[in-house]
């Protein structure tokens, strides 16, 4: 096999496993529009705080490493809950870019919290998961980010489990589709969303503290990219898809790797956005929603 | 008619009184000479800028607490400051300056970053006493933006930074002296961002003019977190040097990327902004054997004590760009108190030109690692140390004052 080829290869496999860390950012933005039809552009720094939040209680408690999971799993869900509160409950309804701006907004707030905590500086963070390489014929493959993907398919699966096998899943169906019909059979909108937003802010908490040991350092250099990589996935994928966030991230870790290694740094994001204007254009509901009319 | 009486004397009265009632005239009130500072406070550049300001307060408080600067009339003034966030962004910088400007501040130390020091130069008065040019007339002296060659946009622009080429120049040199086995270099760069960019041109000139063979550069972004695309290319290149001209957080990402991939090359060549204490809090063990040419490094009794200072009372850390505000401080107050500054209300603009001037005449000053040289091009000649990241923590390498 050529070197070309094996490279090829190889930034296949990278891009696959990194576009796990987008398709675990990329569910936090469907599920969210899936359910209240909003954009939620703090999802990515929720994410970030609970890593860091988890990062600081480790440190306090020199505890052991799993503690990391669970801390960061409820920091994040709290988290979840104010922006829920502060962005979306109470927004004046008549205003629908209201709790867009107010996200973006909290997206900056906590970024700068977490500036002013850390001085900018980046913290280094453990891996929990070891630093695996394995050699698969010629290629390396990162254990970590295997690891990723493999959590990315399990919190597919619990939130499929939980939205089609649970009391709450069924309201949350049906507020997703009927909201005022919901109402009126007794669902509590206020409760469903809440509801949503904690549980995605938890799925935050485990992605943060994924990406944070890949990456090895928390930053708020993260913040933005996290968000911007999310929101592409989601789409990509079909908002509102569960399945299509986590083939959408996959996708773009691929379309990512390819391109720095054919065209460079500087090609890289032109030809990541490119892609996504071909979404837009030619599929606008990504590969699993529905298009819209 | 008693009537009018009446209100005239009790007019005469209140006009008689008004003086009483004025505050004091100012030559009577305790002068002050105004020194500005302005650095990144907020976003991921803050590190940088809390530490100069804590540097900043420091060194103020030493300075006045030994009784201030003497003014043209012998008078003693006390030294006042502000400290503003440029946030490392340009139109916020040239906003900041804008506002110290058109108060009456004296002069201004700062800023943190190249990408706001380019534009914020520009904006000043090109050449002394130009009459068709209306840009601001206020003297800057900066301590941390470190781009080469920033001083020559404009007359009133003056820097006490490290000169990069040179530091990179003796590095390089040295080390094919020390190692004449090593043969070939492979460099990384954070391509957007203006010190790290420049530094790659700078790094590949000294390495080819020391006889390396330079195999290549890898490009990333500043907010990248994955490299195994850069770092495999680097892996099948085997090179005996890698030069890395990045900041702490993605030059943290490479190192354990290389580590990852088993890149074990036979030396390390760092940027001189990762010769911080962000470095070993990020990566301190994947950094172990970096090297990195610094303008700072406590190995004189003057830097320990001011280091020492700065981390306890002040809670900063003084890095090879915090320590120029503290040389940069003492040089201002040498040239205040030799430049006939009078600090009164009506003597501003002729005081700025006054410290302007006193600045462009300093040829010398004792820094704290030893004798700094200044240029015509109104830059610094710093004496340096070659550090090496040893057990997370930096260490003097080689010193070649």
């Amino acid at each position: 096999m050529t070197d070309l080829a094996l490279d090829v290869v190889q930034q296949l496999l990278n891009g696959f496993l990194f576009g796990s860390s987008y398709a675990l950012i990329g569910i936090g933005f469907t599920m969210i529009f899936g359910v209240m039809d909003k954009f939620n552009l703090a999802f990515g720094v929720t994410a970030l705080a609970g890593a860091y939040t988890a990062l600081l209680v480790l440190h306090l408690t020199q505890g052991p490493l799993a503690l990391l999971f669970p801390v960061a799993v409820a920091a994040a869900g709290l988290v979840g809950l104010v922006v829920e509160l502060v962005c979306f409950r109470w927004m004046p309804r008549d205003y629908p870019l209201a709790p867009l701006m107010a996200t973006v907004g909290m997206l900056f707030f906590i970024d700068e919290v977490i500036v002013h905590g850390t001085h900018g500086r980046p913290m280094a963070f453990p891996a929990p998961m070891g630093e695996v390489m394995m050699d698969v014929g010629p290629w390396l493959l990162r254990g970590d980010l295997g690891f990723m993907f493999l959590v990315s398919l399990g919190v597919m699966g619990i939130l499929w489990t939980l939205v089609y096998k649970t009391r709450l899943g069924l309201a949350t169906r049906s507020v997703s589709q009927q909201p005022v019909a919901a109402q009126l059979c007794g669902i509590s909108l206020v409760r469903v969303n809440a509801a949503v937003f904690v549980i995605t802010g938890m799925i935050g908490g485990v992605a943060g503290v994924l990406i944070g040991s890949a990456v090895g350092a928390l930053s708020p250099l993260l913040s933005l990219p996290l968000t911007v990589k999310g929101l592409v996935t989601a789409v990509l994928g079909g908002l509102g898809s569960i399945p299509g966030a986590i083939v959408g991230g996959l996708l773009l870790g691929i379309v990512e790797y390819e391109a720095l290694y054919f065209f460079g740094i500087g090609y890289r994001d032109m030809v990541t956005y490119l892609l996504l204007f071909v979404f837009l254009v030619f599929r606008p509901g990504g590969l699993f929603g529905q298009t819209r009319h | 008619m008693r009537r009018m009486v009446t209100a005239a004397l009790a007019l005469l009265f209140v006009v008689g009184l008004l003086p009483a009632l004025a505050p004091a005239p100012a030559a009577a009130q305790e002068r002050v000479v105004k020194i500005a500072g302005t650095g990144a406070m907020s976003g991921v550049i803050r590190g940088f800028g809390v530490n100069s300001k804590a540097v900043f307060d420091m060194v103020v408080d030493e300075v006045n607490a030994a009784g201030g600067i003497k003014l043209a009339d012998g008078t003693r003034a006390k030294i006042a400051t502000t400290w503003l966030d440029e946030r490392c962004n340009a139109e916020e910088g040239i906003s900041v300056v804008r506002k110290l400007a058109s108060e009456d501040w004296l002069v201004l130390i700062g800023p943190t970053c190249s990408n706001v020091a380019e534009p914020l130069f520009g904006i000043l008065q090109r050449k002394v006493g130009d009459a068709g040019d209306s840009g601001l007339q206020f003297p800057i002296f900066t301590d941390t933006a470190i781009k080469p060659g920033l001083a020559k946009i404009s007359e009133w622009a003056f820097r006490n930074v490290p000169h990069e080429p040179t530091m990179y120049t003796h590095l390089f040199k040295w080390l094919k002296e020390k190692h004449p086995d090593l043969k070939t270099v492979y460099g990384g760069v954070e391509k957007d961002f203006a010190h790290s960019n420049s530094n790659r041109g700078t790094m590949d000139a000294a390495a080819k003019a020391a006889g390396f063979e330079v195999m290549g550069w890898e490009e990333w972004l500043l907010a990248d977190t994955e490299f195994s695309t850069q770092i495999g290319k680097m892996r099948r290149a085997k090179p005996d040097i890698v030069a890395i001209s990045a900041h702490p957080f993605t030059t943290c990402g490479v190192l354990r990327e290389m580590k990852r991939q088993g890149v074990k090359p036979k030396l390390m060549v760092g940027l001189t902004s990762t010769a911080t204490l962000e470095t070993m809090a990020g990566c301190g063990p994947e950094a172990e054997g970096l090297i990195i040419p610094s303008g700072f490094a406590p190995v004189t009794p003057e830097a320990k004590r001011v280091a020492d200072i700065v981390a306890k009372k002040y809670k900063g850390n003084v890095d090879l760009h915090s320590a120029a505000v503290f040389e940069n401080v003492l040089v201002l107050k040498r040239v205040i108190e030799t430049s006939g500054v009078e600090a009164k209300p009506g003597t501003l603009q002729k005081d700025r030109q006054r410290v302007r001037e006193g600045l462009a005449k300093v040829k010398e000053f004792d820094g704290l690692l030893g004798k700094v040289k200044r240029t015509e091009d109104r830059e610094s000649v710093k004496p340096y140390v070659f550090a090496v990241a040893k057990n997370s923590d930096w260490a003097v390498l080689f010193d070649p004052r």
